[in-house]
Order: C-alpha cells, then structure tokens, then sequence
C-alpha cells in the first residue's frame, strides 16, 4: 500500500513539474537554496582536483614538448598583443564616429561573477548552478558567460543561488547572427555536445569556421555575445560553443534588463533607474562586481569613452566584463 | 553496523552526483545511475535496511539537484528499491553472478523505461547514446560498488566475499 502511494506520488510530481506548477516551483527553489552552501561545501574537492588534473597536464605537455611550447605560447601572446592594439585602436575609432554621428550612449553593462557549485548536466537536462541568486541582483533570463562566450541564461533564481540553463540543453533557444554577413538563424540544444542550426534565414551563405554570436532579438540576450562556430555539412551544420560546458568553473551574469525581462520576471530589487539597474548598489564589503571577471582579461587601460559597447562580434563576447570593470571601478 | 548507514551512503551519493566533475556530456547518466545502483545494493544486502520511502526521498533530492523532471529519479529509486526487496532468495541463494545479472536485467529495463518517460515527459524523442552509455558502464562497474557497500557495512572485504558466495558454496 504505501510502495503504491510513493509511486502514485512520483506520478504526480511528475504531472506537477511537466505543467510548471507555481507552488512546485517556489518549493523547488527554496530547497535548492538551503543545500546551496552544502553543495558549495561539496563542490570544493572535486574543483580542486579538476584543477590539479589541469596543471599536471599542461606540466607533462610542457615537459614532452619544452621548446615547442614555449615557442607555442611566445607566438600566442604576440598574436594577443596585436589583438589587444586593434581592440583598443577600433573603440577609439569607433567612440569617434558615435560622437560624430551624435549616437545615444549604451548603457554600461554590469557583472556579478560566481562560481559553479553544482553540475547538475542530468541525462536530460544540461543546467548548473552558480552561488549567485536573487541577493546578488539576478534575475531569470539574465545571460550567463566565461572567459570564452556565451554559457547560457538563468532560469530559476533563489536568493543564494540561480540555475543556468545551458546552450546545449534540449529546451535553449538562441537568436543568432551567423558569419560576417550576420545572418539570421537559431541556436538550438539538443542535449549533445554541439548545437543544432536551425531556422537559417532564405539564401544565407554559410561557411564552416564562420562565426555565431547572439542577435538579440529575442529582447532578453544583449547582441553580441559570442556563442561559438559552424560546423558540420550544408544542410546539417552545427554550432560548436566557445565556451567548454563540461567543464564550467567561474562565471559572470550579465545584468541585461531587457524590457521582456522585466515582463517576465518582474523586478525583486528596485529599480534604481536605467536600463539596467537590477544591479544591487556596490557595497564596499561585499562587491562582486567589483571582483575580477570571469573572462581572464589582459590589463587594458579603459578609455573614458569606453562606456559605450560596440558590440561587433569579435569583440563582443569580453566587451562587457571590461565595462563591468570599469563601471565598478568608477 | 547503524541503521542509518544506507540512506547516509546514499545521500553521499546524491550529492555527488551534483558536484561539478567536468564528465563529458556522454557520461553524465553514469552518477545517477550509481545512487540507483547503491539502492538496489543495499536492498539486496542481508542484515541492512534502506526504507522504500527513503529511498524515494533520495532519488526526490536527485531530481531537486539535477533541475531534472521532479519524480523521475525517485521513480528510479523506488523500482529498484522494490526489485531489490526480493532479498529473501536473494540473500540466501543466489550468487554474485545472479545479482550482477538480475542488477542487469534491471538496470536495461529502467533504461528503456526511463528513456520512454522522458521522451513523454519532454515531448520528443530523447538522446539514447548517454542512457546506453550509462547503463554499460553501470553494468561493469556493479561488483566494484557491491563490494564497496559490502565493506562500508562490514569493513572487510574477505569476510563479506565469503557472505556473498556461502549459499553457492
């Protein structure tokens, strides 16, 4: 009799969570919050060792290959510091033109940075969860990046911790732009490790190795953030992330209030004007915006005029950390 | 050994299977399966008590954890909780190579069923590839967490060889 009644339980709470039931939700949330230091507590060993493992690997491969990495590496950064001197010489030149052109300022985007404190990637759901909730001014939907694109966006948020739902879990959708002629498609998860192109706009030229970046109109994600890279046949291409989703560790939310966020998820913090405000005030004990950004940046003098995003694909996806920085800095 | 010792292993378990590991997007049915695995483990063990509603309630926090489909993990857990209740001949008769095969016949019926449930649940044809995947590399690694259980709760492995095999022998 009671087996009966477990698995009739089971039945319904899966009929209850397939409908989204609000009260199932709230319950879910809570709970998740109250293991949340716990699983912070847990998560630490396996970080560790994921770390460790790291550094004996790039020891062995420095120590088989010696000379050649090191050239490897030398040749990188040269590659980087010339990447870092056009960066730097296209904001000018591209803050110059928006003064010309009287263009109205974007607004700054801000970060807050955490970390991953569960791999909850079940065999049908790719999700994590990051010690950043509700506390830390999060909302759902908010996009969600690492040091190489796009991550995923929010989906539920408690006030300790928020679940991010990844690129490739089977109900992400994403407006792209794809290549350089930025045609219109969508990113589609699918469980696996690429992500299906779907939704390709009519008489799109698409090449491998072209790039995919987020076009924003779906008025959550902000344009521009680096998703990741076609590949695949025509007909069937796909897009493999930037960013390595097995093997998530410090991330940033971007506090992007689009107006469907605030629909959507009405406003928990008060708005303090702007676009984008759900920003908590910096608070000088615990400022986490104020923290060294997820995305590993080279120290880049900010100009004054930088508050602008241009956010073109190449440079989109560690654009906002910097702005972040320098906003909290000011 | 204490009653509690079961559901704690368990919980244990449970919480691995959240912690961020950076498993390849193929393994990650591996984790849940081994809490499923455990539940039945510990339900066939003699001398050891893991209550059906606990074991629900585990696999409920499995489900809470993972962001999954709530229900789906203690559905898991309860099925194998149940087959594992047949410990009377269980116990007394069979050998490790019955158990391995009946933890077999189990696990790829739970596969089936479970691939079945989710491609309802999410109303599409699910991924198969990591629930295949999963459901071999459960089937392998069965011995190494019987023993596991078997040394957690006796803290010897001899003697409990000798438990497993003294009906065949």
């Amino acid at each position: 009799m009671l087996s009966f009644g477990l698995y009739f339980l089971c039945a319904v709470l899966l009929v209850l969570s397939r409908i989204g039931h609000g009260a199932l939700t709230d319950a879910r949330d809570e709970l998740v919050d109250l293991s949340a230091p716990l699983l912070e507590l847990a998560s630490v060993p396996a970080v560790e060792a994921r770390r460790a493992i790291d550094r004996v690997r790039l020891h062995i491969r420095v120590h088989q290959n010696g000379v050649e990495e090191i050239d490897r590496l030398t040749k990188e950064n040269d590659e980087l510091k010339q990447w870092r001197w056009r960066t730097q010489l296209l904001e000018r030149k591209v803050a110059h033109l928006r003064k010309l052109l009287h263009a109205a300022e974007d607004p700054a985007l801000v970060y807050a940075s955490g970390r991953v404190i569960a791999d909850a990637r079940g065999p049908f759901v790719r999700s994590a969860l990051v010690n950043l909730g509700r506390q830390d001014g999060l909302r759902i939907g908010y996009a969600v990046i690492n040091g190489d694109g796009l991550v995923g966006r929010t989906v539920e948020a408690g006030d300790k911790v928020a679940r991010v739902l990844l690129l490739n879990d089977l109900n992400s959708r994403i407006p792209v732009l794809v290549g350089p002629r930025g045609a219109r498609a969508m990113a589609l998860g699918d469980n696996s490790a690429e992500l299906q192109l779907g939704f390709v706009e009519e008489g799109a030229e698409i090449e491998p190795g072209d790039e995919v970046y987020t076009s924003g109109s779906d008025g959550v994600l902000p344009r521009g953030l680096g998703v990741g890279v076609v590949a695949g046949e025509p007909g069937a291409y796909t897009v493999r992330p930037f960013a390595e989703l097995n093997s998530l560790d410090v991330v940033s939310v971007l506090f992007f209030d689009a107006p469907a966020l605030k629909r959507t998820d009405p406003a928990v913090i008060a708005d303090k004007g702007g676009a984008l405000s759900a920003a908590p005030q910096p608070d000088p004990e615990e400022d986490r915006t104020a923290a060294a950004p997820a995305v590993p940046l080279p120290p880049v003098t900010v100009p004054a005029t930088s508050t602008v995003v241009a956010l073109s694909p190449p440079v989109a996806s560690i654009a906002a950390p910097v702005v972040g920085q320098a906003q909290a800095e000011r | 050994m204490t009653r509690f010792l079961p559901a704690f292993s368990v919980l244990i378990a449970v919480i691995a299977t959240a912690v961020p590991w950076g498993l390849p997007a193929d393994a990650t049915f591996i984790l849940p399966l081994l809490v499923v695995m455990m539940v039945f483990c510990w339900r066939a063990l003699p001398d050891t008590e893991l209550h059906p509603a606990a074991a629900a309630v585990l696999g409920l926090l499995a489900d809470l954890l993972s962001g999954g489909p709530l229900g789906f993990w203690a559905l898991m857990c309860l099925i194998a909780a149940t087959v594992g209740l047949k410990p009377g001949s269980f116990r007394e008769r069979r050998d490790l190579w019955l158990q391995w095969l009946a933890w077999t016949a189990l696990i790829c019926t739970l596969g089936l069923f479970g691939w079945l449930l989710a491609s309802l649940y999410y109303l599409r044809w699910i991924d198969w590839w990591p629930i295949v995947f999963g459901v071999a590399a459960s089937i392998v690694f069965f011995p190494l967490v019987l023993y596991g259980l078997l040394w957690v709760e006796t803290g010897r492995i001899g003697h409990t060889r000798h438990r497993i095999f003294r009906s065949a022998s």
